[in-house]
């Protein structure tokens, strides 16, 4: 098909050289010495001004993490990385916290200016933008800033960052840090507990539907420094939170290391929403540099009729390995995953979801979306499981995966575990090519190839932009044009 | 680096896998074939004792745990004498291997029949090595391997009457191989049926390597009707040629330990695979079912369909893997495994996997785990008929369906007789 061809060379010409967010911040940063050991934590705990538990917690983690091993069970292949090359900690100078925007360092905010991302409230509401987002802007290892606290507050919503909670917050800390993904849990995450640097928190409490859009702004620059963030999300009884997170880095030869662990709890009728537009710099197009992005994020269903939705738009990184999941614990709880992924010069994508039904009635549903171009390797993985009690559960997941060019490959691996009679679960998936009585069906009506492509591509993913908060959903649907640019208009 | 590297230490074995070392030691004397024959029984023998069966970390063996699972192993003594049944169609070619001893007979034109042993005794290349370091079967299978046959159907042959390779086990273990190559514009039906005439727990690995000529139509039927307390550990590895079309039913019934695994490769364009899978599991019993097919070449089609019932404690697997390689554009693969959960102490778990490199293919899987339809069962009670009775025609219906789709009519009946048998039993 010429149309197919075209998309191709085109793909193979332009490729990952799209990237618009590779330039680099020249500010003066505040290290710790190269390495990851006690006297690290240490340092990192005592930048943050923590209190002795905090400290203990993670030299507890780090003591479980030299035991571990890292796992290799992901479709991805990598160097080994050497944990001992890396800085765990970078600040801008004279910045340990989240501070007055008027005390930020100019470069700084003209950093978040060139992102598109606004700090100062004021212009955000003198702006055209309608609905009000709140950001916390997370640089390297700090928060730099965090916009609408006040009125989130008047609200009773909490919003800050974890650091700032830990002092302020500790027993709201100290109830839930943990208890969704345990220091336990995987190898990143373990490092993680032992040197997560920053991240947000949020509280909504009892009936608070939470009156704007969270969002958290995650930049890594500092060359050689892997990004730790912990993010916490508690939604009390019968609240709404809608969050969303967003992420860059400046282009390098190098690869950086991002390994964040993202805690959601909804207790009884709670609903929490997360939405990622995941755009770390992929490396350029001969697959030199870009992030390693290892994540664990997990959502705890805690509460009957609670409901957890993770959308996630996965467009950079050179290395991806991240499944949001969903543990259905309360009776009716609701899992959603709704998950675009689009690879392309070498990227390679593992990603999928987990949904674990341990309550009665529970539900979920798992949309799935993969585009795999150049030479990228692009993985769906997903788990869905019935525990002997859980009765009437209900899984819908669909995956499907498109592929642009011969160099790439698709691949779907979904677990899937029934141990309850009563469970009704369903999956699907399909990998193919742009249909070519689709593109006929286009071209016959005067639509031009490349404008036809980019329909079918957009009408593929529509189910899940459409899970987007409105704000996101334009940019999501831009970053899909970026990464297979050439192939889409 | 600080990270803490681990120590290697030598596994403990557990005492099945005590059992098979000690019985490779009791028998290597004995064992048919020299040279690399030799040599690769003892690198697999080799590969058990340093790294012991698989657990689940393994990801080929993700939801059986051999080394948990295999507890003991039957002694290695002669098994009690028996005798040749019936086909199951009354029509079979009848080629007996009881207890591991094949009856080699010579009398259909084209075929030429041999017996494994024979071929290890005079091949010191005799293919046998194991798949590779996940192969747990492979690794048994080569190091304990005594017989089996070795078949060779001569181009454009039509095989009238279906050949039934019939298996039978009184006790005690077998490990057999079997080669069969089907020439170019062969026609026929093979059905591989494995039994057991004792109420004594046996062990038997069966390893078939089938190799499907150019323009070749072939069926091949595996029916596995062990005994309650047996371990059946088989695999099948087959290669298609060009325009060669492999009708493949897996039929399992039986069996307390059961994993059946089946590995093909297209190696010819216009090939065509279909798989169809019945397993009807109940009591405490364990059923893994794992198939790789690889679309090597461009062109080839495959479906696999696999319908899984599941009662009492029972515990099914399926894990289904499609690969389609970087030049085999127009692939079209299809698979799709359905199972009716009957029990809340049963559990089934499946893999389907779909590993694409070629971007002009269309692919799909397709899984669900159900309950009976509730509207289905309502409108056979509102007609009269008895719960447990309207249950068991839409269960027989749900498995049926499969079997109908063969021309055979013999060959539909005798299925339909198994099920319907099997059904009365357990439902």
């Amino acid at each position: 098909m010429p149309a197919v061809q075209e998309t191709i060379d085109q793909v193979r010409q332009i490729d990952v050289d799209q990237y618009k967010y590779g330039f680099e911040t020249i500010i003066e940063m505040d290290k710790a010495p190269k390495g990851l050991s006690e006297e690290i934590i240490r340092f990192i705990s005592a930048k943050k001004n923590e209190p002795e538990w905090m400290l203990e917690w993670r030299l507890d983690a780090y003591q479980r993490w030299l035991t571990m091993e890292e796992p290799t069970w992901a479709r991805v292949d990598y160097p080994k990385i050497d944990f001992n090359d890396l800085y765990y900690y970078a600040a801008p100078k004279n910045q340990t916290g989240p501070m007055s925007i008027d005390d930020v360092d100019p470069e700084l905010l003209r950093t978040y200016e060139k992102l598109g991302i606004p700090l100062r409230e004021q212009e955000m509401l003198a702006g055209v933008q309608k609905s009000k987002i709140a950001v916390d802007a997370v640089f390297d290892s700090v928060s730099v800033v965090t916009t609408f606290k006040e009125e989130l507050k008047k609200a009773g919503v909490i919003f800050m960052s974890i650091s700032e909670a830990i002092r302020e917050y500790p027993e709201l800390i100290k109830q839930y840090l943990g208890t969704v993904v345990p220091t336990t849990d995987n190898f990143y995450a373990t490092m993680n507990a032992a040197v997560f640097t920053d991240g947000s928190f949020v509280y909504v409490p009892k009936g608070v539907r939470c009156p704007m859009e969270l969002s958290t702004y995650f930049r890594i620059n500092e060359k050689g420094t892997g990004q730790f963030e912990r993010t916490l999300i508690i939604a009390e009884e019968g609240a709404y939170v809608s969050y969303l997170e967003g992420c860059t880095a400046p282009q390098r030869d190098e690869n950086q290391l991002h390994a964040a662990v993202v805690e959601l709890i909804a207790l009884d009728d709670a609903e929490i929403k997360y939405s990622t537009v995941q755009n770390w710099y992929p490396g350029d197009k001969d697959g030199k540099g870009g992030i390693y992005n290892f994540v664990t994020k997990r959502g705890d269903c805690r509460g009957k009729n609670s409901k957890i939705s993770w959308t996630q738009v996965e467009t950079g990184s050179a290395i991806t390995w991240k499944y949001p999941s969903c543990i259905l614990r309360g009776d009716n709880s609701r899992g959603e995953f709704y998950s675009i992924a689009v690879s392309n010069g070498y990227q390679q994508i593992d990603s999928g979801t987990k949904m674990i039904h341990l309550g009665k009635n529970t539900s979920s549903r798992i949309v799935a979306k993969g585009i795999a171009a150049g030479f990228s390797q692009n993985t769906y993985r997903g788990q869905v499981s019935a525990h002997r009690r859980a009765t009437n559960t209900r899984n819908f997941t669909q995956c499907d995966s498109l592929l642009i060019g011969d160099k790439c490959g698709a691949h779907t691996v979904p677990y899937i575990e029934a141990k309850n009679s009563t469970a009704q679960f369903e999956h699907e998936a399909t990998t193919s090519k742009i249909s070519e009585d689709q593109l006929f069906y286009c071209l016959q009506r005067g639509i031009p190839e490349e404008a036809a492509i980019a329909l079918i591509v957009n009408g593929f993913v529509k189910e899940v932009i459409q899970e987007l908060p409105m704000e996101f959903a334009v940019e999501a649907q831009k970053l899909i044009g970026i990464s297979l640019e050439g192939s889409v208009g | 680096m600080n990270i803490a590297t681990p120590i290697l230490t030598p596994i403990k074995l557990t005492a099945a896998e005590t059992a098979l070392v000690d019985a490779f030691t009791r028998q290597v004397g004995e064992l048919p074939g020299d040279g690399m024959v030799l040599v690769a029984r003892d690198n697999a023998l080799d590969g058990i004792k340093t790294e012991g069966l698989p657990t689940r970390r393994v990801e080929s063996w993700h939801y059986t745990d051999l080394r948990a699972l295999l507890r003991a192993i039957p002694a290695d003594t002669n098994a009690p004498f028996i005798e040749q049944r019936p086909g199951l169609v009354s029509n079979a070619f009848v080629l007996p291997v009881l207890n591991g001893k094949p009856d080699v007979k010579t009398s259909i034109d084209g075929v030429t029949i041999g017996s494994f042993r024979d071929r290890l005794m005079s091949d010191d290349h005799a293919h046998i090595e194991p798949r590779g370091s996940d192969d747990a079967i492979g690794r048994i299978n080569t190091s304990f391997v005594r017989d089996g046959l070795v078949i060779d159907i001569a181009d454009g042959t039509t095989l009238e009457r279906p050949l039934e390779l019939q298996l039978s086990q009184s006790a005690g273990q077998s490990h057999m191989r079997f080669a069969v190559s089907f020439g170019a514009q062969t026609k026929g039906t093979v059905i591989e049926r494995h039994s057991s005439l004792s109420d004594d727990a046996s062990l038997v690995s069966s390893v078939s390597d089938v190799v499907v000529g150019d323009g070749a139509d072939i069926l091949w039927i595996i029916f596995q009707a062990q005994g309650p307390v047996d371990t059946h550990l088989a695999q099948m590895n087959f290669k298609l040629g060009a325009n060669a079309k492999l009708t493949l039913y897996v039929i399992n019934t039986g069996g307390k330990l059961v994993r059946q695994e089946v590995h093909g490769v297209t190696v010819g364009e216009g090939s065509d695979f279909q798989m169809r899978g019945i397993n009807l599991l109940g009591g405490d019993t364990h059923t893994d079912v794992t198939f790789t097919l690889g679309h090597d070449v461009p062109n080839t089609t495959s479906t696999e369909i696999i319908r899984n019932v599941i009662f009492d404690r029972a515990r099914g697997v399926f894990q289904g893997q499609i690969r389609v390689a970087p030049d085999a554009q127009k692939t079209d693969a299809r698979m799709a495994c359905n199972t009716l959960l009957m029990s809340d102490d049963a559990d089934f778990s499946a893999k389907p996997e779909l590993e694409i490199f070629a971007d002009d293919v269309q692919c799909g899987h397709g899984a669900t785990v159900i309950d009976i339809n509730a509207t289905h069962l309502y409108y056979l009670m509102a007609r009269g008929i008895p719960e447990n009775k309207a249950r068991g025609l839409l269960i027989n219906a749900f498995v049926a369906e499969i079997v109908e789709e063969l021309d055979d009519e013999q060959l539909v009946e005798a299925l339909e007789d198994v099920i319907s048998a099997w059904l009365d039993k357990h439902a």
